[in-house]
């Protein structure tokens, strides 16, 4: 079988008319503004439930990237996988990611641009401490489908932060 | 011209929402994402069904008025940005009722509920109805003892004070002015889901 080494994300999106809902890929997905994120996140830190926003995040994009390469079983090499992983980041609106490194036991990755820090700044300015655990519970499920590996194989961590004023986000990414 | 909410949610719907080259989706003066429902639904079931009951009630406000804040600002966005100028403004012979009803038209074209204002009192109270909503796919199975479609009550409260509560404020000082309760829920084994706003 032939490897596909350059490739471009899928955007397949289906509007039914019966039920009025969207799918992207055949994921329903619905539109939310960045007051929406900015206060999610809000209520995550407000609350104590900052893990539980990144295990959600965690769950349902693993499941989204792991059902991707299921049916695109021509993308095998793992170059492609992360470029597919970081374009699907952008397609839906979350901002530009860069995977400096990945490993089975640690990895790296960057945030040129994201929704959540630009949505938050927009909205109350710079924050005092990173707030992307949308981000952080995006780039774990990255970790495991990519790498095959089981569900909470990997921990990430924002230690720069666009919204403390940082150029860019880096996130450190180390297996549990 | 009436609003006529079949062509309103068969235009507003085939619009593609794509990122620009930074990732970044701009619509409606508001960043915008296209996430699964699922991650919404997912972290809003989990944090009120693991509440204790004492915190439940403050939990769901959160919820609500996250909605509330978002549904003002970016309702405001929708009814002055240049697709709604072109879709629905010239069906508008009302404002704000025509208004309030091609906005609900809109939300259904966007995926959040289809739904529909049933009874509108001017200032004073409105009753809507949505006949599917993806906060109701938290249930797969029997009824849930509780009222989850935090996100279109909040919604639909913030959509009455952009109608009813005087100019938009972008610090949104408005918000609050009127509060929406939600009745009846698909969730709970309702043939619909209701939301009655009346005044705060």
């Amino acid at each position: 079988m032939p490897t596909v080494r350059k490739s471009e994300v899928e955007y397949d999106h289906y509007f039914d008319q019966k039920s009025n809902r969207h799918y992207l890929n055949g994921v329903l997905t619905v539109l939310h503004c960045h007051h929406y994120t900015s206060l999610y996140t809000q209520l995550a830190m407000d609350a104590g439930e900052t893990d539980l926003l990144k295990e959600c995040a965690r769950e349902v994009f693993r499941d989204v990237l792991a059902d991707y390469f299921r049916r695109h079983p021509a993308i095998a090499e793992l170059q492609s996988k992360v470029e597919i992983a970081c374009q699907y980041y952008a397609m839906i609106g979350l901002g530009s990611m860069r995977v400096v490194f990945m490993g089975d036991e640690s990895g790296e990755v960057r945030l040129d641009s994201s929704h959540t820090d630009s949505g938050w700044m927009k909205k109350w300015g710079k924050s005092d401490k990173p707030i992307n655990y949308l981000t952080a519970g995006y780039i774990e499920a990255m970790f495991e489908a990519l790498l095959d590996a089981p569900a909470k194989s990997f921990h990430a961590l924002e230690v720069e932060s666009i919204a403390m004023g940082a150029p860019s986000s880096r996130f450190k990414v180390v297996r549990r | 011209m009436a609003i006529d909410r079949k062509q309103i949610i068969e235009r507003m719907s085939r619009i593609q929402m794509l990122p620009d080259a930074h990732g970044i989706i701009e619509a409606c003066n508001v960043l915008v994402t296209q996430l699964p429902a699922r991650f919404w639904n997912m972290f809003a079931e989990r944090l009120t069904a693991k509440s204790p009951e004492e915190l439940l009630e403050a939990k769901e406000y959160l919820l609500y008025n996250a909605a509330h804040e978002c549904g003002y600002h970016t309702g405001h966005g929708i009814i002055t940005s240049d697709e709604w100028k072109a879709v629905v403004a010239p069906m508008i012979e009302r404002v704000p009722e025509d208004v309030l009803h091609g906005a609900y038209a809109v939300l259904t074209a966007w995926g959040w509920a289809n739904s529909e204002i049933v009874e509108l009192i001017p200032a004073e109270k409105m009753v809507v109805r949505a006949y599917d909503y993806y906060e109701a796919d938290i249930v797969k199975y029997g009824k849930s003892p509780k009222l989850s479609a935090y996100m279109l009550a909040g919604v639909s409260a913030a959509f009455m004070e952009l109608a009813y509560a005087g100019d938009y404020d972008p610090a949104g000082k408005c918000i609050g002015r009127f509060a929406c309760k939600q009745v009846k829920g698909i969730e709970c084994g309702d043939a619909y889901g209701e939301f009655v706003v009346t005044k705060a």
